[in-house]
């Protein structure tokens, strides 16, 4: 079973750092809300499993003014993609 | 799937430290709750969610309930053990003789596997 993760808080709370830990083969994040701020910098990043998508919800970005520095690992996506992910997997885990 | 099967797997990550916030207690009534609707329940502790299964805990002395009295209750609703993610123990310089009795030490590749089999996962 696959799941989507998503991350709704600042760098600073590591929520990503211990989500990483448990990935699985066909699993994806998406950061949302404050969870976006990952994309300021590289060093925010723990190390992922090869392979691993990450999305931003782009509405999330535009609002924080972090759209222009948006990281390339990062696949901007809108609520339509946001809906269609959520049903690409099985299931949806919010790490907090 | 069985659809006359009504029994739902479901996995607890418990993060955060026990009095500090209201998440740690948040996850116990979580982990009640679907015990009661008999549910499996797999609840695992990490990260921070490690000092929720001190040992020798007396909250008495900030006007609280103790959170590992209440851990060590559940086996009443067929909770029976409690798991710890060991890289977080051993981050935090704790060993598991100064955790509750009932802890069952897990590492990262058999929690993957409690979170891969569950129909839900919370993080708390």
């Amino acid at each position: 079973m696959t799941s989507l993760y998503t991350i709704t808080k600042p760098p600073s709370a590591a929520a990503l750092q211990s989500c990483a830990r448990f990935l699985s083969e066909g699993d994806a994040i998406l950061l949302l809300e404050d969870g976006v701020y990952y994309s300021t910098d590289a060093k925010n990043w723990p190390a992922l499993p090869l392979g691993t998508k990450v999305y931003g919800l782009k509405e999330d970005f535009l609002a924080r003014g972090l759209s222009k520095i948006v990281d390339t690992q990062v696949e901007l996506v809108d609520y339509a993609r946001f809906v269609q992910l959520s049903c690409e997997h099985d299931k949806i885990v919010n790490w907090l | 799937m069985n659809t006359t099967n009504r029994n739902t797997e479901i996995t607890l990550l418990a993060r955060s430290a026990p009095y500090g916030s209201g998440a740690a207690k948040l996850c116990l009534d979580v982990s009640i709750a679907a015990a009661v609707f008999e549910q499996t329940v797999n609840y695992i502790f990490l990260d921070d969610g490690i000092y929720q299964v001190l040992d020798e805990q007396d909250a008495s002395a900030i006007n609280s309930k103790s959170f590992g009295k209440t851990l060590e209750a559940l086996g009443l609703y067929g909770i029976e053990k409690l798991y710890v993610d060991e890289d977080s123990l051993r981050k935090r310089n704790l060993s598991t003789n100064q955790l509750l009795p009932q802890v069952e030490l897990v590492n990262v590749e058999a929690i993957k596997k409690f979170i891969n089999q569950s129909k839900f996962v919370l993080t708390l």
